[in-house]
């Protein structure tokens, strides 16, 4: 409760601020709570565990592949226990890291009013980093002047939601890195995990991460990601943990050898000083060794691919671990029935021979695939981007493919352990968009205690449990569009218990109860029967099952047998359930239950109403109140705020002048993208040519260009007043950066090669040499030397979207055109980076093989070529290339 | 440098752009090998594919066009175009199907075994296989059990109406006349009197919903394409609806109709009359999942809710919020756990009967997707979206059994024509096969490839030992399986007690399956069996336990999901999400087919 106001008092007025900026708007009621935050106003004390953290992701253009998957795995339990866990600590050492993380977030919430402290090595690149993200003011603001001159804010808009999201804060820059103090060197893992320890230190249950320092290192580390292009979220997630399980493992390893030298010294110390108790000298080195497997212990199964050969009748068997299963769809399908088509026999002939050993050469055979061991997290990726020969490259699928909300495997081999384990849905990737190279990720996750949530990049924001069912795909209509373009792509289902299923639908049930009676639909066509105001607090009650509630079901339940449905706004989460006078009407009522006297009842009735009116009444002035304390904190900060926004204004304009870059270009891109909101309005159609014309000069992907335009049309004040923490650089390091980036014009990769090499590169990550970890890790060190200076470039031109025309232009029409990029400068320390697997080997056609590989052979060849070099594993690669691309191995 | 296309833009739904007029009902016949299927007996051929039209939304309500795919707005439950058929004349056929009893099919072996279970089965059943339909005619329905009976108070309700017993007591409103909010426009036919008259007893009526519109067809006429009356609601879709079988005359039709809103509307076709019950969701305020006229019962009908709810009502009665009375069950609060008994809100014992409910049972925390009766009428199977199929003793309001699907939740039920198996459907794309007697799952189904919407029994070709039935999915696809008691192909790893369960003749389960029944009988039983929740709740059967039966034939019939199947005497229909309706034609008689499998029709008459 406190948290909640203290915020409507002191953070909600940029919200406030914000949507006042835009001239001759002044809405009395900005600073409303959020769906969320009405869910949250009665939780109790924040739990230590992070599990009721509710923070949006701030988007810097493009990222939401990043956002979306980085929450989905925040919110499985065990994961999120291991990251926070993982280089046990002593005590000591971990309370200090606590509380510095806690400082440190304050110092981001403080941010809102003072100036950003440096107190990490990026603090400078702090200040500059405020200035691209306000730079792009000036040019979406023209923009939303030559199309629409005043663009009604709609406060259902997700951008709308997105910017108050990020104007109410609290804004955890997430730019430092504390991976010194886990004893690591900087890498995905560790800045994830600063990203989760911040989240749960905070003492916000909501807020917005701005992931700057997870997705400098992805970028830095990782190629394909450096260009602001649309990613795939699939190919992020696959990246993601086979970083982390090198990133633990290499630290493990480390830890081992050199405990083993301070075991040694230890054993030293210990004989000369017995007093000091030894878990203060030596850290413990074997839990560390334990622990160090906890991604495979997660997320890992194992497949055994039966291959039978058909000249020598031969059976050979093979494991293959996976992190994730990729299942192709049919149309009108199931989840079910896609993992059982995924383990259906397949023949190995032609071109896909199967190379026999016992025979030994390449025969004719039968393979099928099947689970072994159940991962206890299994990530189910859909193969909704196909690779389609009559138009030359990759397109969606929106085939209408049902997921339940509970599974079993029906593909496990007869020696399986545990085959009729229970699954649950727990979190929902989402894409959006007409095609694989544009488009929007959102998550749906189901929160401990909160029910579903979605998450769309800094919003967060409740929802039914039916919307996580919105997202089958519903194919496409007679002329080929199709019906809805957000389709569910990566599905999380984690391991659970019939007991405990038992328990959450029962739970949801109670909860769904009253939700069902305030639902509008129930509601409106009773016009003429009991009054029901559509009143404003109906639209925002949250549908989703609460502790309290469960608690409370005696009396909820004995809520529907009462003679008056509870009005629509009869109090929601405002209210305990368990405390009668506020909640139920009802519970005098029961406890006269045994009087049948009409009269008495009718009068019961009245009162019950007018009582209910009455609080009604008393919500509102609530409201009120608060609202009116938030606008005159509002305007007190309009003053600054437009003192800030006129500065800015003049600022980038002279800047913009001096580049002498047109300031129009944001829509550039747009043009190229399948924008995920049509109410993006403003870039959207008045501009698209506009911005073909500058040369070099920043085209804005889709995600960004709703960020910039949000920013455009109000700049929030902490934009000024704290520095936002992007490491978006100066824009005169913008020539520099972007030649440094490297791709030539038609140095453009079309994601689907790019895809491939990181395919490979996930791919041949588990398959390693015993060396090789260590031979990474040094040219890592050194390309990351070298590349200090390029870094930024890199950041430069992905994170913030200096990408120029053409190369959207190409990267969205042409996008299987085969490129040059491969023998790009920095592709050769990609090569370091990713070892032996040499991509250059690949040639330049394999673009879409890695989504589609069913499709052509001629494609699949060259899969199996690609991983030829790896003799021991060429059998199996060829079959996983072909057609059920386990991803990863 | 060239400029790009312009981004697709989102789809304004189904809608489309403009408004959309309202359309007449278009009907193909479309011919070739994609419209046929072939089983055993032979080949069904399509017959018509009759397009029900969707009508455009109520002017009153332009469709919000919410452009954000994300909008988290949840759109009213709505269903796919389901279909309560009505034969005036009694159905000479189904008589002939309950005659088939006695043993016929000497073909298949083991029949000592055979016998004996029967006869357990018998046991169970004895009295009851006069079942409704059998006695739809005549009236003589006096020795089924008719629920609610033995109260008085219902008695006496139900003694001062039926004066004058061949003329039934209608609605009250006129549906063309009113000016309820609630229904928004009725268009009868030009001709409907005429083409009543002309309509013969042997032909087929059939409702059917689609959108927010409910159609009136004569499937036997020549115009079929032409609906008798179609009525319009403003805002609400029926989901469901039922007719009465037994009250039915060339006179007069009782439908009932469960809506999205919670409302319930009993509507006589005839005479255009209707009535509007649990009105405000007075009673509940959750949209209907299913409604059925309570078996051999003029005035009762079931309703079950999106909250778990099951409602018996009386058409005839006011309604009346309600509150727990007397004689209900105290509330156990379950803590959490999956409901392992019914709630009864209200029983139908209860001596306040003036006004609706009737009875109250509050079943399930999440939605009820589908309940059927037995055809003796004295159980129910209820499907929920949980994932569990409960049998209810219907007279005792006693929870008897409570299974549970192999995940996701179960969406439809029905029972075999003797009354001894459930199946079900669900999301586990599985149709399961339940023993009532042995109380447990037979088999489970596996070939379609996503959730199963709807299952159905072909009672022309079933008997004692064979039984044959279809399903429907979200697939598209229409399958149809054989099962027969001797013949499940079990895994390796079977367990002793599954198969005791299919061959339910070994003597230690004959006696299980008869104290089973005498418990049903007498209540010292009866709670001392509830008590034993173990006994009601069961686990969920493992894979590697469970007998797996595959279909006899799977086809693609339609391009949409499919959401309905029903047998009739000389075809199957289908109907799908889209509102097509298809008839499929059985296969022509002396093709040959009919020796196949062994019928019931003509052999035995």
């Amino acid at each position: 409760m406190a948290s909640f106001f203290g915020r409507l008092k002191g953070a909600n007025n940029p919200a406030g601020t914000s949507a006042g900026s835009t001239p001759a708007k002044k809405d009395p009621n900005a600073p409303q709570p959020t769906p969320l935050e009405k869910l949250l106003i009665d939780a109790g004390p924040i739990r230590t565990d992070g599990s009721d953290k509710f923070f949006g992701f701030e988007n810097f253009g493009s990222t939401c592949y990043c956002n979306s998957i980085v929450q989905c795995l925040y919110y499985s339990a065990p994961f999120r226990e291991q990251v926070i866990n993982f280089p046990v600590r002593s005590p000591h050492e971990s309370l200090k890291r606590k509380s510095a993380a806690i400082s440190s977030n304050e110092d981001t919430t403080t941010q809102l009013t003072s100036p950003v402290k440096s107190k990490n090595p990026f603090a400078t690149s702090l200040t500059q980093s405020s200035s691209p993200r306000t730079k792009q003011v000036p040019a979406t603001t023209t923009a939303s002047t030559a199309g629409q001159p005043k663009q009604e804010e709609n406060k259902e808009s997700p951008e709308y939601k997105k910017k108050v999201a990020l104007a109410t804060g609290p804004v955890l820059a997430m730019n430092y890195e504390n991976s010194n103090a886990y004893g690591m060197d900087g890498s995905l893992f560790s800045s994830l995990k600063d990203i989760f320890e911040a989240v749960i230190a905070n003492e916000s249950r909501i807020g917005v991460v701005s992931p700057t320092k997870l997705l400098e290192i992805l970028k830095r580390d990782n190629e394909m990601f450096r260009t602001p292009m649309h990613q795939d979220a699939h190919e992020f997630l696959n990246l993601l943990l086979n970083q982390i399980v090198e990133n633990v493992e290499q630290y493990s390893k480390e830890n081992e050898a050199s405990s083993a030298i301070k075991g040694a010294s230890n054993s030293l110390v210990k004989a000369l000083s017995p007093v000091i108790p030894s878990s203060i000298l030596a850290p413990p080195t074997g839990s560390l060794v334990q622990n160090s497997r906890w991604v495979h212990e997660l997320f890992e199964g194992t497949l055994t691919s039966e291959t039978r050969c058909l000249t020598c009748e031969n059976i050979s068997q093979r494991d293959e671990a996976f992190l994730d299963l990729s299942v192709d769809l049919d149309h009108h399908s199931s989840v079910t029935s896609c993992l059982r088509r995924f383990s259906e026999e397949e023949m190995l002939c032609e071109r896909n021979k199967f190379h026999c050993d016992k025979c030994g050469g390449l025969q004719e055979a039968e393979k099928r695939m099947k689970v072994k061991r159940l991962p206890r997290i299994l990530a189910l990726h859909l193969k909704r981007f196909k690779y389609t020969e009559d138009m030359q490259r990759l397109a969606k699928l929106f085939h209408r493919v049902v997921y339940p909300f509970y599974l079993r495997l029906f593909n496990t081999t007869d020696e399986a352990e545990d085959p009729d384990r229970l699954y649950e849905l727990y979190a929902v990737v989402v894409h959006i968009g007409g095609g694989p190279y544009h488009g929007h990720y959102v998550s749906i996750i189901k929160t401990q205690d909160r029910g579903w949530l979605l998450f769309d990049d800094e919003m967060v924001e409740p929802v039914d449990k039916r919307f996580v069912l919105n997202f089958f795909g519903e194919g496409v209509n007679e002329n080929g569009h199709p019906k809805n373009l957000a389709c569910a792509y990566v599905l999380f289902y984690q391991e659970t218990t019939f007991e405990a299923m038992e328990r959450e639908l029962a739970s949801e049930g109670v909860s769904a109860m009253p939700e069902a009676q305030k639902d509008p639909i129930f509601n409106q066509p009773k016009a003429n029967g009991v009054a029901v105001p559509n009143g404003v607090h109906q639209a925002n009650f949250p549908t989703t099952p609460m502790s309290e509630e469960v608690e409370g079901f005696a009396s909820l339940d004995r809520e529907t047998t009462t003679p008056l449905p509870p009005p629509p706004t009869a109090p929601g989460p405002f209210h305990n359930p368990l405390e009668p006078i506020q909640t139920s009407p009802t519970i005098p009522f029961l406890k006269r239950k045994k009087s049948f006297a009409k009269k008495e009842q009718e009068r019961h009735e009245k009162e019950e109403r007018e009582r209910r009116k009455a609080e009604e009444k008393e919500q509102e002035r609530q409201i009120k109140e608060l609202e009116k304390a938030a606008k005159i904190k509002k305007k007190e900060m309009d003053a600054i705020r437009k003192e800030n926004q006129k500065r800015q204004e003049e600022e980038l304009a002279a800047r913009y002048k001096a580049a002498g870059k047109p300031s129009s270009n944001a829509s550039s891109s747009q043009a190229g993208d399948d924008s995920s909101y049509t109410s993006i309005g403003t870039g959207t159609t008045g501009n698209r040519g506009s911005g073909l014309g500058m040369a070099g000069g920043l085209g804005i992907h889709e995600d960004t260009h709703m960020q910039t335009l949000n920013h455009a049309q109000t700049p929030p004040p902490q934009q000024t007043l704290q520095p936002p923490p992007t490491s978006h650089p100066n824009p005169n390091q913008n020539g520099f950066s972007s030649s440094s980036m490297g791709t030539t014009p038609n140095g453009v990769k079309d994601s689907g090669s790019m895809l491939h090499r990181f395919r490979n590169t996930s791919m041949s990550l588990r398959q390693k040499p015993k060396f090789w970890g260590k031979d990474r890790e040094r040219k890592g060190k050194n390309s990351g030397d070298h590349s200090d200076l390029s870094r930024e470039g890199f950041l430069n031109n992905s994170s913030h979207d200096s990408q120029s025309p053409s190369e959207t232009t190409e990267s969205s029409t042409n996008a299987t055109t085969p490129s040059a990029g491969y023998g790009s400068p920095e592709l050769s320390g990609m090569k370091n980076i990713t070892g032996p697997s040499t991509t250059s080997v690949l040639p330049p056609i394999t673009a879409p093989v890695p989504l589609a590989p069913t499709s052509t052979p001629v494609f699949d060849k060259v899969f199996s070529k690609g991983h030829g070099d790896k003799p021991v594993k060429k059998e199996s690669r060829f079959g996983l290339g072909r057609k059920k691309s386990v991803n990863l191995l | 440098m060239f400029v790009l296309p312009p981004p697709p833009k989102y789809p304004a739904g189904v809608n489309g752009n403009g408004p959309i007029i309202e359309t007449h009902n278009t009907i193909e016949h479309p011919k070739g090998p994609e419209f046929q299927f072939t089983a055993g007996e032979g080949t069904y051929v399509l017959r018509d594919d009759l397009l029900l039209a969707t009508p455009p939304p109520h002017p009153s309500e332009t469709p919000a066009v919410n452009t954000n795919p994300l909008h988290t707005t949840i759109a009213a439950p709505s269903a796919g175009t389901k279909i309560s058929l009505a034969v005036i004349a009694p159905r000479r056929s189904e008589q002939q199907r309950y005659r088939s009893e006695t043993p016929t099919s000497t073909t298949s072996t083991s029949s000592s075994n055979d016998g004996q279970e029967k006869q357990s089965s018998r046991d169970s059943g004895a009295d009851s296989f006069p079942r409704v339909t059998n006695g739809s005619g005549d009236g003589d329905h006096s020795h089924a059990p008719v629920f609610g009976r033995s109260n008085a108070a219902l008695n006496v309700v139900n003694g001062k109406e039926p004066k004058d017993p061949s003329k039934r007591r209608k609605p009250k409103n006129n549906i063309v006349k009113s000016n309820s909010s609630f229904v928004s426009r009725v268009i009868p036919h030009e001709g409907l009197t005429k083409r009543l008259q002309e309509h013969s007893p042997d032909g087929m009526f059939a409702f059917a919903n689609i959108n927010r519109a409910l159609q009136w067809l004569d499937l036997s006429s020549p115009t079929k394409v032409e609906n008798l009356t179609k009525i319009l609601f403003t805002k609400a879709h029926a989901l469901c609806h039922d007719v009465n079988e037994i009250t039915k005359s060339s006179t007069h039709i009782d439908l009932i109709m469960g809506f999205s809103t919670g409302d319930i509307i009993w509507y006589e076709p005839m005479s255009q009359k209707y009535a509007r019950l649990n009105k405000n969701a007075a009673i509940n305020a959750t949209a209907v999942s299913e409604v059925k006229w309570m078996p051999n019962s003029e005035n009762l009908f079931l309703a079950s809710f999106h909250d778990g709810s099951l409602v018996v009502f009386d058409k005839e009665k006011e309604d009346a919020p309600f509150v727990l009375d007397e004689t209900a069950t105290p509330d156990v609060p379950t803590n959490g756990h999956s409901m392992s008994t019914i709630q009864i809100r209200k029983s139908v014992q209860s001596r306040t009967q003036k006004t609706n409910p009737v009875a109250y049972w509050k079943v399930s925390h999440q939605k009820i997707n589908a309940f059927a009766f037995s055809p003796n009428g004295r159980h129910l199977a209820i499907a929920s979206e949980e994932g569990s199929l409960r049998i209810m003793n219907l007279h005792k309001e006693q929870l008897l059994d409570q299974f549970n699907s192999y995940y996701g939740g179960l969406v439809c039920v029905c029972w075999s024509p003797d009354g001894r198996y459930i199946l079900t459907g669900g999301q586990d794309d599985l149709v399961s096969i339940w023993s009532l007697a042995d109380s447990a799952l037979v088999a489970r189904c596996q070939g379609h490839h996503s959730w199963v919407t709807s299952v159905a029994f072909d009672p022309w070709r079933c008997d004692d030992r064979n039984y044959r039935f279809g399903s429907v999915g979200e697939d598209c696809k229409l399958l149809l399986w054989d099962f027969s008691v001797g013949m499940l192909h079990r895994p390796r790893a079977a367990s002793v007690r599954q198969r005791a369960s299919i061959v339910s003749s070994l003597p230690g389960m004959r006696n299980r399956a008869e104290s089973s029944v005498t418990m049903l009988r007498s209540t010292s039983n009866l709670s001392r069996r509830s008590l034993e929740e173990g006994d009601i709740v069961h686990a969920v059967e493992p894979r590697a336990r469970t007998a797996i039966l595959p279909p006899v034939m799977a086809k693609i019939i339609d391009e949409h999901p499919l959401c309905w199947l029903g047998f009739e005497e000389d075809c199957i229909i289908t109907s799908c999400k889209e509102g097509h309706l298809r008839m499929w034609d059985r296969p022509k008689e002396g093709a040959g087919a009919e020796d196949a499998v062994p019928s019931t029709s003509g052999s035995n008459v």
